[in-house]
């Protein structure tokens, strides 16, 4: 059961402990990571809640998550603390879970099609939230060097990450259950 | 049935999109007219901020080992350069610091309380720095309690890195000169040339396939040649008179032909920044 386990409040700590690591990974690896012009912008916090979605549907009804509410609060303090932006990842980070929710319902997850479904979603946070700073003037850059220099690099380094980091996290989500 | 609850979730979806736009709207027009955020906004900011400072210290305590094992490799020519670059300092400092005290008396004779060029720094650790590809933001740990406000121009090693963009109580975000917003790197400059005139300008953004910064719309007819020192010129607001910002690395003709552009390459390595200078000036 969800409301007895430990998973209550260590999914929350999880969350925040990988919102702030994404920010100390951009800001310890920086001349890494940003080597102008291409960016690779860390997701971790996107990673926890997409393993979160696929495990809570591995483990079936006995355990469904208020995912939806705690990837808006993610959201919130992201744009908050972040950016300053309030109104972007509060609804992107939502919206991911909702992509999740559905996907799982049609391709059984796995660490492959985890991968797949991982792919899917980094998409689509990057490119809301490219849609959403042209809107509002916060970048002048090009939907094609958009594409080349920041979806591309961001990709790989989260997709990697989802490699390496998703047997760990799976082990963090049984031993919390 | 269908067709009622595929009306019902557009109806959601366009809801949803209005209001974040609603939002976006008015944080980004709070950030540009007021000087602090809203009250709710700070708190929450300070306490994710108190929360950061224990994440990232021991993550930034890695990263800081792991730089200095691989500069201890090449410390050695760097130290010889080093010391001939310090022989020399010294004498400047000497000479700066005589020069600062008659300005200082002769200010005091001429009644001049405060100059363009009078500021105090506040030096500040970098919490972390904003996860995402266009903004390029820090977070530093000093805010409205040590005299930090916004607007104000931020330093790092020699040369200017950005400006104070949302001040809380503890801390704030500081835009670098690499973000290309509307309303980053806009400062006051001005380029003394070899021949001793003056060209005042203001910085227009930034070239990031290059990592230079762009100053466009100049019309002097003064010849702007390679190596020109770049520094703020005072003008118009809070940014104090003879903060460095780099050298001139290229002049062309402007986009449209009619004016120069020049290119600045910036004093400072914008990539990796620990801790940073805030020119905090009296307002």
């Amino acid at each position: 059961m969800y409301r007895l386990s430990k998973l209550r409040f260590g999914f929350p700590i999880g969350l925040f402990l990988l919102l702030l690591l994404d920010g100390s990974i951009s800001q310890s690896f920086s001349v890494q990571l940003f080597r102008y012009p291409s960016a690779m912008v860390s997701h971790l916090v996107v990673l926890w809640l997409v393993c979160g979605a696929i495990f809570e549907a591995d483990q079936g009804e006995a355990y469904p998550m208020p995912l939806a509410v705690w990837a808006a609060i993610a959201g919130a303090v992201f744009d908050l603390y972040y950016t300053g932006i309030f109104g972007v990842y509060v609804f992107v980070f939502p919206v991911v879970i909702y992509v999740t929710r559905r996907l799982v319902l049609y391709i059984r997850p796995n660490f492959l099609s985890g991968l797949l479904i991982y792919f899917i979603d980094i998409t689509i946070v990057e490119a809301l939230g490219y849609l959403a700073s042209r809107a509002i003037h916060l970048t002048t850059m090009s939907g094609s060097s958009f594409l080349v220099n920041t979806l591309g690099p961001t990709l790989a380094f989260n997709l990697a990450m989802f490699v390496i980091l998703y047997f760990p996290i799976r082990w963090v989500y049984n031993w919390l259950k | 049935m269908q067709k009622f609850s595929f009306n019902r979730r557009l109806v959601i979806i366009i809801v949803c999109l209005i209001v974040s736009f609603a939002l976006m709207t008015v944080s980004v027009t709070i950030r540009n007219k007021k000087s602090t955020p809203p009250l709710i906004q700070q708190f929450g900011n300070d306490i994710v901020g108190l929360v950061d400072r224990v994440v990232a210290f021991p993550a930034n305590g890695l990263s800081g080992s792991v730089s200095s094992i691989s500069e201890l490799l090449n410390t050695y020519q760097e130290n010889q350069q080093l010391k001939q670059q310090v022989s020399e300092l010294a004498q400047t400092k000497v000479r700066d610091q005589t020069l600062a005290k008659e300005n200082k008396q002769l200010k005091q004779e001429l009644k001049l309380n405060a100059s363009l060029t009078d500021y105090t720094a506040v030096s500040a650790a970098v919490i972390t720095r904003t996860p995402s590809s266009w903004q390029n933001q820090v977070v530093i740990n000093k805010g409205a309690a040590a005299g930090v406000k916004k607007n104000m121009p931020v330093m790092s090693g020699s040369g200017l890195i950005g400006r104070i963009a949302e001040v809380n109580k503890t801390n704030s975000k500081v835009e670098l000169i690499t973000d290309n917003n509307d309303s980053a790197n806009r400062f006051a400059v001005q380029i003394t040339t070899k021949s001793g005139t003056t060209v005042n300008g203001v910085l227009s953004g930034y070239k990031s396939t290059t990592g230079q910064v762009t100053m466009d719309n100049i019309t002097t007819k003064a010849k702007l040649s390679k190596g020109d020192k770049v520094v703020t010129s005072g003008l118009g607001g809070v940014t104090p008179k003879g903060l460095y910002v780099g050298t001139v690395a290229k002049a062309s003709g402007s986009d449209y032909g009619l004016a120069t552009k020049l290119y600045i390459t910036p004093a400072t390595d914008l990539s990796s920044l620990n801790v940073v200078t805030v020119a905090v000036t009296k307002q």
